[in-house]
């Protein structure tokens, strides 16, 4: 089994078909892309595989253990980490917060701890805090620690997020467009980052993407999601030139790249 | 101050930046030196002040009540104030200002506790010594720092959480029934519960068990509401618990064991200002430990935005139980002390005024704060007592002033602000003596 | 059965009041996503006012300068009442409410409070502490129906009552403010943008809304003729928890809700002790709104606290 195993996923939202027999096998230190259309389905895929929705049907597997139905933050503290599309950041704490926060289910001073200030504490939060500056390091974005997060600039909230969810110590990683709305060279910052995490980390990643030519870069597979269904899967030289991914995706004229 | 005005009589106008950046200098201990050396003045000086300016008695609210009452009186009560505590405490804290950075300094050195235990000592002494002079000023302190306890543990729900909760009447009443209950029915000869059931003497040592006791029975309360609360999200809190405070009102009020609308009354004499100043510093630290803590910071998280902090391993659920049980308690224990304090208490003490006198002091203080409730619920109080002689008109003023608060500061007046501890008793030091 | 009928009808008259209060609750609701604490207060003002009016022309009246029949000057009362009151409403909003809309819905409930006690305090200081009591207006006829009996003023109560709500049913279904007014509570960012006035609109909630509780302060007046400052903090918080019970937003919920709150107020009273009414009917609220949390016609909750 997959490190990341889902079988005939379909989910409805009312009586409309979201996601309809969805199957994925992602691979210990593999990554993976997930392109499509708007509106294809893609955040609802992440959506259920992190357990914000439960899928009316199939299973998911992480690491072998089963996850379909865990709430999200059992999803996440069993190794399964992610960004989101529309930055989902806390708006009045920092960023070194924010990282500090992942750390949650790792905590082990307990409420007693958390009351009385007790030596363990103040242990364990300056280790924490270590390992969040590392992290926003890593980043690049460790000289804004201490500033509040609606302060900063796009990209380096995009880098908020994903220092976040590299706290949890993921074994998968999802990234849901972590470049969209950025310039080309923060867009060249960001892939590089993606790459010096996935290095350093030997994490599966798991991408969402609209900008083909990084998908493409970056990929060793991609599926590609329309109305729900996965219409193609291969690596990106087959991908590229798919009929049907081409007709679905970028219209039927066929345009050389939409970045 | 004179050897401003000796020094550098050319350069006046840079006497108030002087001024200031000499006050800047002045350590929290100074200050407290300072207040110290005030209130011992106006213990030996301040009746025959008082008598010389034709004052009737010492003022006892800062001169704010005598101000209300006989205009007339403005003059000679500014002059007492000014002369009793403007001056001693400018002049006493500025004079050690030097000495006090140095002792700040060499606290620090040692564990962060025992500084902070020092400088509470200067504190409380000189709250003791102020409240000393009447029992009206004891009975004000008290019922001050009781608010404070409530405003705090209330911002918690309400500011961190940000849910909105209306039922910490309901909590107080049951911390204060449950209080009440234990020390008349141990402690105490009652025609209510008859006999002391235990030695009357154990009394005052009990007391901070059955206050826990208290501060638990309101827990419990919380968590009737907390179980279907949180299952959505939105205002549901704020009805549910707006239910609640009137479910537990009208059940006390129809329990003839408990006083029905009478209420219960002559509750042993616990609550001295030590036992009430300790309780509330106790609350002050333990909610302000809680709220800077990882754990603690995940009710902001869940706050800003729930999905994410789901997303991120925060068990949600059980981050806002905790929480509202954990304010729940700190309002139970702050009505046990309520009840020993005025010795009397009954259902109607409890119902949506005091809900409305609460909310107010969180939203006046500053949400998300610890800085802001105690700034709230300490200015609040005063207020609410200063303004007393204008009657009717108080509850005109101080609503007004809340609504102008929402309007140009909507989450109050000291929001988001960390309260730091190291920060407030650390030295003061001058920065160009500073390598 | 005749003891039943007879609560039956004391309970619709009751259920009258909450109804029309709860009304103005839920369309400030359904338009700007926040609850008027000062309701309950606007609905002691409009009992006040109405208090003001029919004691005036019933002194013109009396004066012969008026030479109206009761009924009429109770009618005219009531809508004069109902006019005035509705700038009260407007005047909450523009003062306590307009300035805070892209404020935390908490501050704006906190200042909702905190003009309710004004209101309170400023007819204290006004009027004094005094209760006022309404001039009996028309005289109370008692009708006996099988063993039933019934007051010429609960069924006066009871049909302005439902001819007010009927008529607001037929503003908000048909004319093209109700219209605007049911495209905002839909969503009121984006409908601006469609070149219908948020503040109008939220001036006109908060006027109806007002009006309604006028005229429910008055008939209250007409059967229970003491007035105090305080009267509108019970009904006022009564009415909102119907409010809720119908589901946020809903006029139909509102009106049912009030109606219920009624039934359940009189009946518990009925089978148990008196004191025990609302012990019993909030558990009876609270267990309703555990098991329906969205209260009867009321949307799933999509709207957060924001700070």
């Amino acid at each position: 089994m997959a490190l990341l195993q889902v079988d005939h996923m379909t989910h409805f939202f009312g009586g409309l078909r979201a996601v309809h027999d969805y199957n994925l096998s992602l691979e210990a230190g593999q990554i993976r892309g997930l392109i499509g259309p708007n509106g294809a389905g893609k955040t609802t895929v992440f959506n259920l595989l992190t357990g914000i929705h439960t899928p009316t049907e199939g299973h998911i597997h992480l690491d072998g253990q089963e996850i379909t139905g865990k709430p999200p933050h059992r999803i996440a503290s069993l190794g399964l980490a992610r960004t989101f599309q529309n930055l989902c950041l806390w708006r009045h704490m920092t960023v070194l917060e924010h990282v500090k926060m992942a750390r949650y289910s790792r905590i082990s001073y307990g409420l007693i701890g958390a009351f009385f200030g007790t030596p363990k504490r103040h242990r364990e939060e300056a280790a924490i805090e270590a390992k969040a500056h590392t992290l926003l390091q890593l980043v690049g974005i460790d000289h804004l620690a201490d500033q509040v997060v609606v302060n900063l600039p796009y990209g380096a909230q995009r880098r908020v997020e994903l220092a976040r969810a590299l706290a949890i110590e993921p074994k998968v990683l999802f990234l849901d467009e972590p470049t969209a709305g950025m310039n080309p060279e923060e867009l060249v910052q960001m892939m590089e980052i993606i790459r010096r995490v996935h290095a350093e980390f030997d994490l599966a990643i798991y991408l969402i993407e609209h900008r083909l030519k990084m998908v493409m870069e970056l990929c060793e597979v991609i599926q590609t999601l329309v109305f729900g269904e996965v219409v193609a899967e291969g690596p990106p030289e087959e991908i590229q030139t798919n009929p049907v991914v081409i007709e679905a995706y970028l219209g039927k004229e066929g345009v050389e790249s939409s970045c | 101050m004179n050897t401003d005005s000796g020094e550098t009589p050319a350069a006046s106008g840079s006497l108030k930046k002087r001024l200031r950046r000499d006050l800047a200098r002045v350590p929290l201990l100074a200050w407290l030196w300072g207040a110290m050396a005030a209130v011992v003045l106006e213990r030996f000086c301040g009746p025959q002040l008082a008598d010389l300016l034709g004052l009737p008695k010492v003022p006892v609210l800062f001169g704010f009540l005598i101000i209300l009452k006989q205009p007339l009186l403005i003059p000679s009560t500014v002059v007492f104030i000014t002369l009793i505590y403007g001056l001693p405490i400018l002049l006493v804290s500025r004079l050690l200002a030097r000495p006090a950075n140095r002792l700040a300094a060499f606290l620090l050195q040692g564990p962060l506790a025992v500084s902070v235990l020092i400088h509470l000592a200067f504190f409380y002494g000189t709250l003791h010594l102020w409240s000393d002079m009447s029992a009206y000023r004891v009975l004000t302190l008290k019922l001050t720092l009781i608010a404070v306890m409530l405003t705090l543990s209330l911002n918690v729900i309400n500011g961190y959480m940000g849910e909105f909760s209306c039922s910490h009447p309901a909590f107080m009443a049951l911390g204060a029934y449950a209080a009440s209950v234990m020390t008349l029915a141990f402690f105490a000869k009652d025609k209510q519960f008859g006999e002391a059931l235990l030695p009357t003497a154990l009394g005052p040592f009990m007391f901070p068990l059955v206050l826990v006791v208290a501060g638990a029975v309101a827990a419990i309360g919380a968590l009737v509401i907390a179980i279907p609360s949180f299952r959505t999200r939105g205002d549901y809190l704020a009805i549910i618990s707006l239910a609640f405070l009137f479910i537990v009102k009208s059940l006390i009020e129809n329990l003839e064991w408990l006083g029905g609308p009478r209420g219960l009354s002559s509750q042993p004499n616990y609550a001295s200002l030590p036992t009430v100043f300790a309780w509330a510093t106790a609350c002050i630290w333990i909610i302000n430990n809680f709220v800077r803590s990882t754990l603690g910071k995940a009710l902001n998280a869940v706050r800003d935005d729930e999905i994410a902090a789901d997303a991120m391993t925060v068990d949600t659920r059980r981050t806002k139980m905790v929480a509202f049980l954990f304010g729940a308690f700190w309002a139970g224990v702050a009505g046990g002390l309520f009840a020993h304090v005025l010795r009397y208490v009954n259902p109607g003490s409890f119902g949506l005024q005091n809900l409305a006198e609460v909310l107010a002091m969180v939203y006046f203080g500053g949400l998300n704060s610890v800085y802001g409730s105690i700034v709230g619920a300490v200015s609040l109080s005063l207020l609410g007592e200063a303004l007393r002689p204008l009657e009717l008109f108080k509850w005109i003023i101080i609503p007004l002033m809340l609504i102008l608060v929402m309007i140009f500061r909507p989450t109050g007046l000291i929001a988001f602000r960390e309260f730091d501890v190291r920060k407030l008793v650390q030295p003061k030091l001058n920065p160009d003596h500073e390598v | 059965m005749t003891f039943f009928l007879q609560n039956l009808v004391n309970a619709l008259q009751w259920g009258s009041f909450y109804a029309l209060i709860a009304l103005g609750y839920s369309m400030v609701y359904g338009i700007l996503m926040l609850f008027n604490f000062a309701h309950g207060d606007i609905f002691m003002v409009g009992a006040y006012i109405g208090f003001g009016v029919a004691t005036g022309l019933t002194a013109l009246a009396a004066m012969g300068m008026l030479a109206l029949p009761n009924w009429v000057i109770l009618v005219l009362t009531i809508l004069i009442s109902m006019f005035l009151t509705s700038f009260v409403g407007i005047l909450v909003e523009r003062l306590g409410y307009r300035p805070l809309r892209d404020a935390p819905r908490a501050s704006a409930a906190i200042t909702g409070l905190m003009i309710g006690i004004i209101l309170e305090t400023g007819n204290l200081a006004l009027l004094g502490a005094r209760r006022v009591s309404f001039p009996s207006l028309i005289d109370s006829v008692t009708y006996n129906f099988g063993g039933v009996y019934v007051t010429n003023k609960k069924i006066m109560i009871v049909a302005v009552s439902l001819a007010l709500m009927a008529a607001l049913h037929q503003f908000v279904s048909r004319t093209k403010w109700g219209m605007a007014m049911r495209a905002m509570a839909f969503d009121y960012v984006v409908v601006p943008l469609m070149g219908v006035p948020l503040n109008t609109i939220a001036a006109l909630t908060f006027a109806i809304g007002s009006a309604l509780a006028a005229a429910a302060g008055i008939l209250f007046g007409v059967a229970y003729p003491v007035l105090d400052p305080y009267m509108g903090i019970v009904f006022g918080w009564k009415a909102f928890v119907a409010a809720i019970l119908g589901g946020r937003g809903s006029i139909m919920g509102a009106t049912l809700a009030g109606f219920l709150l009624g039934f359940i107020e009189i009946f518990v009273a009925m089978i148990f002790p008196s004191t025990l009414r609302d012990l019993i009917a909030y558990s009876i609220i609270l267990l309703i709104l555990v098991f329906r949390p969205h209260g009867f016609f009321g949307e799933a909750y999509s709207a957060r606290l924001r700070l």
